[in-house]
């Protein structure tokens, strides 16, 4: 079997430690390199080419989420696992918008990195749980307060579908052959959802579909 | 410190109190001698007056009494020769008997005269006593016996002389007049002289006076323009030490945030992690440790968020990893969770490259401002604001509390806004009014970046 290579890039050498346990913990996964700042994070994946880098956000220098935006637009094969204290969509947003394939609370990073790790290498989304709640629970509240009402009502079945399809990364192409849709039907639907919701681009549409629970 | 010693010389220096005593009394000599010499000029006008009138009393007696002397003696003449009269008649006893008056009292004035005579008058007394004893020879040779013609003859020369007398007498009152005139006029000139001296000295005093008080004033007005230069120096010292201090204090708090999550934050992590792998390792029996595992992880767990909430606190790390924009939103998102107010942000414009202090400025205004609009306002709704321009950024926080009266209420939390702008050269207003909400605007202009035209 192959094995993923993984890739630690955070500034505290105890995380890295207690990250690289976790990891080496797990058969298919194997640690190539560690990176304790932004910039060193970059080279290295530049060099080494792994399959995954597992990034923490705050780090000296240049920051994580800046940080994996360089190695995604240089390398797009790179999948990215952001770590981070925050469960703020700010974060998490900023994150997608980075390129980052899955987020995770460091506090739960230790139950949830081997599935995060795997869902990221199929070019799948994955978020902690704790990040959907909060997600949402910012988004009932200020539907509550501004009597705003919830757009996802507005969304026919078929778009719901789309919605979340196109939310666990699949492409158009792929969609249209899993509904037996044409290819031009499909991102017709998915151009509706996003002026239905008022979505401007993937990252912000997987984000509501994460504060939705529609993906986790 | 600086400001110590300054003080206690805020009161008056003994030299300038001095400096105003001294002036104060000239002013008053002048005063005084002003009023001296009014009152003895009016003084010696009014004795020169008593005098004049005086002297020519005393003149008109004098004269009075020459003139009646001299009248007797004429009359005594007329009478000595009417009494010769005709040689055939008989002597008048009438005129006899008045010629005998005549004689006693002509007589008895010459005696009673008053001894002290002027030269002038002397020698008309004298001139009138000897035409008074010729008469009385005269008279005495005549009486009893008829008068030779040669006699009358006498009569006549005396009467020649006495008509001479009567121009002297006139010359002699004429030249008393004058003299008393001439008094008078030295008096006047002597009156004239002291005037002008009293008038010149109180014209130098005045003068020296006015030259006194122009330089004390001269001299204040160099010690208030000196104090307010010493005011506006020590006020802008007083804001550079201030604005030190917000540098200070951000730093301090940026280094014990970079502490907490750095030494303590880590550690407890790391902690996290080993206690998770730990209980997943724990072969299937040990249920009482797994509980014991699952309590110290909850407890670490809390602990982590704690210390992650104290270190946004001291340092907001979102304005490093994502940031103003982003930190902004996240701090309404934070204030909205934690409190029943819902905060709006909106923005535009607002480049990613500001400099850490602008960062901060802003971050930390929003954040008092919304602070505020929950802790006193109780506001149910809030809006953030934030607008980039190519010179400055313009950043509103608006609510719908309760308000205040700006001008009443103006706690440390607007001072320390205030502070913050000022120190980068901006500007804040807060418009409230009780019961109208309250919106805190500020413009922050932007330093021209050094080399941006190259």
């Amino acid at each position: 079997m192959k094995q993923l290579r993984v890739m630690l890039a955070d500034d505290h050498t105890l995380i890295r430690a207690g990250l690289r346990l976790v990891i080496d913990r797990e058969p298919e996964f194997t640690v190539v390199g560690e990176a304790a700042d932004g910039r060193q994070a970059v080279a290295l994946a530049q060099s080494l080419a792994p399959d995954i880098v597992v990034m923490d956000v705050g780090m000296p220098g240049l920051n994580g989420i800046e940080a994996c935006r360089q190695i995604r637009e240089s390398m797009p094969e790179v999948q990215v696992v952001m770590l981070s204290m925050h469960s703020d969509e700010g974060y998490v947003l900023r994150a997608l918008k980075a390129g980052a394939r899955a987020y995770l609370l460091k506090d739960s990073a230790e139950a949830d990195l081997a599935r995060a790790i795997r869902a990221a290498s199929e070019g799948k989304s994955f978020f902690s749980p704790a990040v959907g709640k909060v997600l949402l629970e910012d988004y009932m509240r200020t539907l509550e307060r501004t009597g705003g009402e919830d757009s996802y009502e507005l969304l026919s079945p078929r778009e719901r579908e789309i919605l979340q399809l196109v939310a666990e990364g699949k492409s158009s192409k792929e969609i249209a052959n899993l509904l037996n849709l044409s290819v031009h039907t499909v991102e017709t639907h998915r151009a509706r959802v996003m002026q239905k919701l008022n979505l401007r681009g993937i990252p912000e549409l997987i984000l509501y579909a994460v504060r939705k629970g529609i993906i986790s | 410190m600086p400001t110590a010693p300054e003080r206690s010389n805020i009161g008056v220096p003994d030299s300038e109190r001095r400096l105003r005593w001294v002036l104060l009394g000239t002013f008053t000599a002048l005063l005084g001698l002003i009023l001296v010499s009014g009152a003895a000029a009016t003084r010696t006008l009014r004795e020169m007056h008593r005098q004049e009138q005086e002297a020519r009393r005393a003149l008109s007696q004098r004269a009075q009494s020459l003139s009646k002397l001299y009248i007797s003696v004429e009359i005594y003449n007329q009478d000595i020769g009417r009494y010769m009269g005709e040689p055939s008649e008989k002597p008048d006893p009438e005129v006899r008997q008045q010629l005998d008056r005549l004689t006693s009292e002509i007589g008895s004035e010459l005696n009673g005269y008053p001894p002290q005579r002027k030269p002038g008058e002397a020698a008309m007394l004298k001139f009138i006593d000897d035409l008074y004893r010729q008469h009385l020879e005269l008279y005495e040779s005549a009486i009893g016996a008829a008068a030779p013609p040669a006699a009358r003859g006498e009569v006549l020369r005396l009467r020649a002389q006495l008509l001479d007398g009567s121009g002297q007498l006139d010359a002699w009152n004429g030249q008393q007049l004058r003299s008393s005139d001439e008094t008078l006029l030295a008096e006047f000139s002597r009156l004239q002289a002291s005037l002008t001296g009293s008038l010149a000295i109180a014209l130098g005093a005045g003068l020296l006076l006015v030259i006194a008080s122009m330089a004390y004033i001269l001299r204040l007005e160099r010690q208030t323009r000196n104090r307010y230069e010493e005011l506006a120096q020590s006020r802008h010292e007083l804001e550079q030490l201030s604005s030190r201090l917000v540098d200070a204090q951000e730093e301090e708090r940026r280094s014990i945030s970079r502490e907490l999550h750095d030494e303590v934050g880590q550690s407890l992590g790391a902690l996290l992690v080993d206690l998770g792998r730990m209980s997943s390792n724990l072969p299937a029996d040990g249920s009482e440790i797994r509980e014991r595992l699952d309590h110290m992880k909850a407890l670490a767990e809390r602990t982590v968020g704690t210390v992650r909430d104290i270190a946004l606190l001291l340092r907001p790390s979102m304005l490093d990893d994502l940031g103003l924009v982003a930190a902004l939103e996240w701090q309404g998102r934070e204030v909205s969770r934690r409190s029943e107010m819902e905060v709006a942000v909106e923005s535009a414009n607002v480049s990613d490259e500001l400099p850490d202090e602008y960062k901060i400025c802003v971050y930390r205004l929003v954040q008092e401002a919304l602070n505020n609009a929950v802790r006193h306002a109780k506001a149910r709704n809030a809006k953030v604001r934030v607008l980039g321009s190519a010179s400055g950024i313009e950043i509103e926080v608006s609510d719908d509390g309760r308000g205040f009266d700006p001008q009443r209420a103006r706690g440390l939390g607007i001072l320390g806004m205030e502070e913050r702008v000022k120190r980068l050269g901006g500007s804040l207003t807060v418009q409230s009014a009780p019961g109208q909400g309250s919106v805190v605007r500020a413009e922050l202009p932007l330093p021209v970046p050094a080399g941006s035209t190259a």
